[in-house]
């Protein structure tokens, strides 16, 4: 299957980067102020929420972790430091979070999906476009799915959330050669997933 | 970019996935009065931690009734641990802790009494925080010592390991330089560590 449209957005770009909190948000709401929590929350819940639905086994779990991510930064933030950048904090709690709740979260059959039966719900070129965009946003998320967790989040971290090799190695403590072929091992699945008949 | 990087496929795959959820105010409203909640209100072990009272000298009696029993103990048994496996000075022991509150130091798995010191003249405020007290600045002040070059708190901690830091002034996170720093699993950032158990 190939995409129908053809994107002008670069892969690897910080993504809305609008919504950024400035360091006076954040030193208030390290005080305890909850005005400055909220907007510390309206501005990165999307964001948080869009990966821990990629991130997770269960992705009814999404709303749960990222609650409980902003609870666990919202107690230690009287010891987030200025120098680490607030952004990768976050995510570092919620993916240890979504990490956490993986492992105690048994595989449904319905994730060990074979080949045919992915293949079989492949959207097909001569679909009307939504629900093209429908069957394809499924299949999107299915392999991805099925993506070992550890490639899953390096993947999410880079492409999907912006963040640079350095970064990431600061947040996992991985080195960047492991993080890189982690992202393309994950690359190659989905690529192999999605377009089979270009094998 | 890579020759993989410029896959149609990947690239429509990416760009699916980085769709973002609607902002949903409902859920951002629960995340943060869950989070103010755990903030404010008592931790599980809240009810451990002892604030001092006030700057008496009821408080110091017990110190230093602490210290001198400790120090016999600990003579007697012939036992002296280095910093590394003892950061912070422990100097409680049976007769601090009945007047403390009545803790039966004789059985496992009940809360023991440790004295943390910081060493910091020009600070106005310290008070710790660490994962026995919800990391809450509010909940432990510590108290200055009468010369003026320290502060003090004795906290009933539970055995184990523990992570903690001194709040300097409301707003400076600062180490124990007497204690072996650790990185926080959980949230990534470093913190003093501290081992509780008898000797």
């Amino acid at each position: 299957m190939y995409p129908r449209q053809h994107l002008t957005t670069p892969l690897l770009q910080r993504p809305d980067p609008a919504v950024s909190i400035d360091s006076t948000t954040i030193s208030r709401a390290k005080l305890g102020d909850i005005d400055a929590f909220t907007a510390i929350v309206e501005a990165y819940h999307q964001r948080c929420l869009r990966f821990a639905r990629s991130m997770l086994r269960n992705p009814d779990d999404a709303e749960d972790m990222v609650q409980e991510a902003f609870v666990r930064l919202y107690r230690a933030l009287p010891r987030y430091e200025e120098r680490y950048r607030f952004e990768s904090w976050l995510f570092q709690i919620l993916g240890n979070c979504c990490r956490t709740a993986n492992t105690t979260f048994r595989r449904v059959e319905a994730r060990a999906v074979d080949d045919e039966s992915i293949v079989e719900r492949m959207p097909s070129a001569d679909m009307p476009g939504r629900q093209f965009d429908e069957e394809w946003s499924t299949a999107v998320r299915t392999a991805l799915a099925e993506v070992p967790d550890y490639n899953r989040e390096i993947f999410l971290l880079h492409y999907i959330e912006g963040f640079s090799y350095d970064e990431i190695e600061r947040m996992t403590g991985v080195r960047q050669s492991a993080l890189k072929m982690r992202v393309k091992r994950a690359s190659d699945y989905l690529r192999r997933r999605l377009a089979p008949d270009r094998q | 970019m890579t020759n993989s990087d410029n896959d149609p496929v990947l690239r429509r795959a990416i760009d699916d996935l980085r769709r973002l959820p609607p902002l949903d105010p409902e859920a951002v409203r629960r995340v943060v009065s869950a989070a103010a909640i755990a903030r404010v209100s008592p931790a599980e072990d809240d009810d451990m931690i002892v604030a001092p009272p006030s700057r008496s000298l009821t408080v110091w009696a017990v110190v230093g009734i602490a210290a001198a029993a400790a120090f016999v103990g600990f003579a007697l048994r012939g036992v002296w641990t280095s910093h590394a496996s003892a950061p912070a000075r422990v100097v409680a022991s049976a007769p601090a802790a009945a007047k403390l509150r009545p803790i039966d130091m004789g059985s496992d798995g009940l809360p023991v009494p440790q004295q943390f010191v910081f060493e910091n003249a020009r600070a106005h405020r310290v008070s710790i925080v660490g994962d026995f007290n919800g990391w809450n600045a509010a909940k432990t002040p510590m108290l200055h010592t009468p010369d003026g070059t320290s502060w003090s708190v004795i906290v009933p901690m539970l055995p184990g390991r523990h992570i903690y830091g001194f709040m300097v002034d409301d707003s400076i996170f600062t180490l124990d330089p007497r204690a072996q720093k650790s990185r926080d699993a959980d949230l990534g950032t470093e913190g003093s560590v501290v081992i509780v158990g008898r000797p």
